[in-house]
């Protein structure tokens, strides 16, 4: 109870300072603006069909993005942790490759998919991929040996021991493994959307950004804020529910 | 018991370890044989090879020689026909007591109303009835081990193959599942094969104590405990029990001492 006060009035100074900056007029017009002019842009936004045209065209990229690196990703990691030699041989280049900022490859993707969502969801996609799948063959390898012997003692086909064993016994690594594959896939895909692109909210933050309308350009910002908080707490309700019976 | 129905039958088990320096001989042609309702106790000082033995008869690890036989029909691999209970903490955290027991009737496809049924049965078995729904972390290390045997007793094999399973528990615990063990295994007449280093529980629950060599691991006697049949707790407190402690602890003595020494020298010595 005492730590929400605490909290609410950290935000409430953060959100004084602001205006108190933006009133002072002391750094250039707008490039602070004041609380109010982003609240009616915001107004603005959600009233606007384009907005949500844009907001859709990211959702979607987003989806797809988490779809196929996290899918390629999981299994990726099951291979690797499953196989001590893959896991040996290839895993140097994925540790490696993993913190390097992908967005060099996207004049690759662009080559490859073309400028529209195709280059967009790559992006997103190869992002998400590293995180997921390191984070599947740690996973792997830490799940308890004797929970393997008995899947095995009572003949547990491949698919059995995958889908009763390995995905349960590594669901949290995995729900984690998610939450990190989203947010980065969510990061690939505007960064890409600002670099190149003639629709998604990467491009309308962009669009504010070269016209000069600030308020509107936090406004997005604080959608994408939102969004991606929304997102985060679903996954973690999600591992929620999983870690329950402990 | 009926020792003239010959179970399972362990013929001249070999296996060896391969490693960069050296081959370690863990298993040495051992053989035995399990009559139906027997309680076989192996029992040996460690380093002698009883893990490995567990491992090769459960199927988990193939011999260098030697074969494994339940009912006359030869082993090739984990066999429904032995069921392998583990040392180690070997429930499922994530399942529920009732779904940890129904984990091998699922994966043998069983129906959902015969799954329920059974999984009942064997709860109640092993006194667990009403902790259906607990998830294991709610559970004492007792109980966990009670659910973990009841879940390979579920499987209904031939063979109950047991590889130290008290041994993660404390003493008195030890002491109150081994009887709760004994209690099911004459209710069943299950056909067991138990592996430990305790004596006592080799006493306690068996006919007849197998005693293992330190490594390389060979049959060094077998023992027959003529203790009656039922048994209950109290024949710890026997007269007899103590003298085939003493006996066992009589074949054994000069082989952990072998281990300790072995174990000893592999020591890094200050100078």
């Amino acid at each position: 109870m005492k730590l929400n006060l605490l909290r609410l009035a950290i935000l409430g100074s953060i959100l004084l300072f602001w205006e108190a900056v933006a009133a002072s007029g002391l750094l250039f017009r707008d490039v602070v603006p004041s609380l109010l002019k982003i609240a009616s842009a915001l107004g603005h936004l959600g009233v606007n069909a384009d907005f949500y045209h844009n907001l859709s065209a990211t959702a979607g990229e987003v989806g797809i993005s988490l779809a196929i690196g996290g899918s390629i990703g999981v299994v990726a990691g099951l291979l690797l942790g499953g196989s001590r030699l893959l896991g040996k041989s290839f895993e140097p280049y994925i540790h490696y490759l993993g913190p390097t900022p992908k967005i060099i490859f996207f004049p690759v993707m662009i080559m490859w998919f073309g400028i529209g969502p195709g280059s967009k969801i790559a992006m997103g996609a190869i992002s998400c991929f590293f995180p997921v799948a390191l984070i599947t063959a740690a996973g792997m390898r830490q799940i308890d040996q004797v929970l393997i012997r008995v899947g095995r003692s009572f003949r547990a086909s491949t698919w059995q021991m995958v889908t009763k064993i390995y995905f349960p016994a590594m669901r949290h690594p995995m729900l984690n493994g998610l939450r990190l594959g989203f947010g980065v896939s969510v990061i690939g895909v505007l960064l890409a959307e600002t670099k190149l692109s003639n629709r998604g909210l990467g491009f309308l933050v962009m669009q504010s950004y070269s016209q000069f309308d600030m308020p509107g350009m936090y406004a997005l910002l604080l959608v994408v804020f939102a969004l991606a908080i929304l997102v985060n707490a679903i996954i973690s309700r999600l591992g929620g529910l999983a870690v329950s019976e402990i | 018991m009926n020792a003239n129905v010959e179970v399972l039958r362990v013929e001249n088990i070999v296996k060896r370890f391969v490693t960069a320096r050296e081959t370690v001989t863990a298993v040495h042609h051992v053989s035995f044989t399990v009559a139906q309702g027997e309680v076989l106790a192996i029992i040996g000082p460690s380093g002698c090879g009883k893990s490995t033995l567990f491992n090769v008869i459960g199927g988990l690890v193939k011999g260098d020689e030697g074969s494994v036989a339940v009912e006359g029909r030869t082993m090739s691999g984990p066999d429904p026909a032995i069921g392998m209970v583990f040392q180690e903490e070997s429930t499922f955290p994530w399942r529920t007591v009732a779904d940890n027991v129904a984990f091998p009737l699922e994966l043998a496809g069983l129906a959902k109303k015969e799954r329920i049924e059974r999984v009942h049965h064997y709860l109640q078995l092993v006194g667990l009835k009403g902790f259906e729904r607990h998830h294991p972390a709610q559970l004492s290390g007792g109980m966990r081990q009670r659910v973990a045997i009841a879940r390979t007793l579920a499987f209904a094999p031939k063979v109950l193959l047991m590889d130290e399973p008290f041994a993660a528990l404390d003493e008195q615990t030890r002491l109150l599942l081994g009887d709760k063990v004994l209690q099911i295994q004459q209710e069943l007449a299950q056909t067991t094969l138990l592996i430990t280093h305790s004596i006592a529980e080799a006493v306690q629950l068996s006919d007849r104590v197998l005693v293992m060599t330190y490594r390389p691991g060979r049959v060094k006697s077998i023992v027959d405990i003529k203790l009656p049949r039922p048994r209950t707790a109290e024949i710890i407190g026997s007269k007899e029990f103590g003298q085939y402690v003493a006996e066992i602890w009589n074949d054994l003595r000069d082989e952990a001492s072998l281990g300790m020494k072995d174990a000893e020298a592999h020591l890094p010595k200050a100078d």
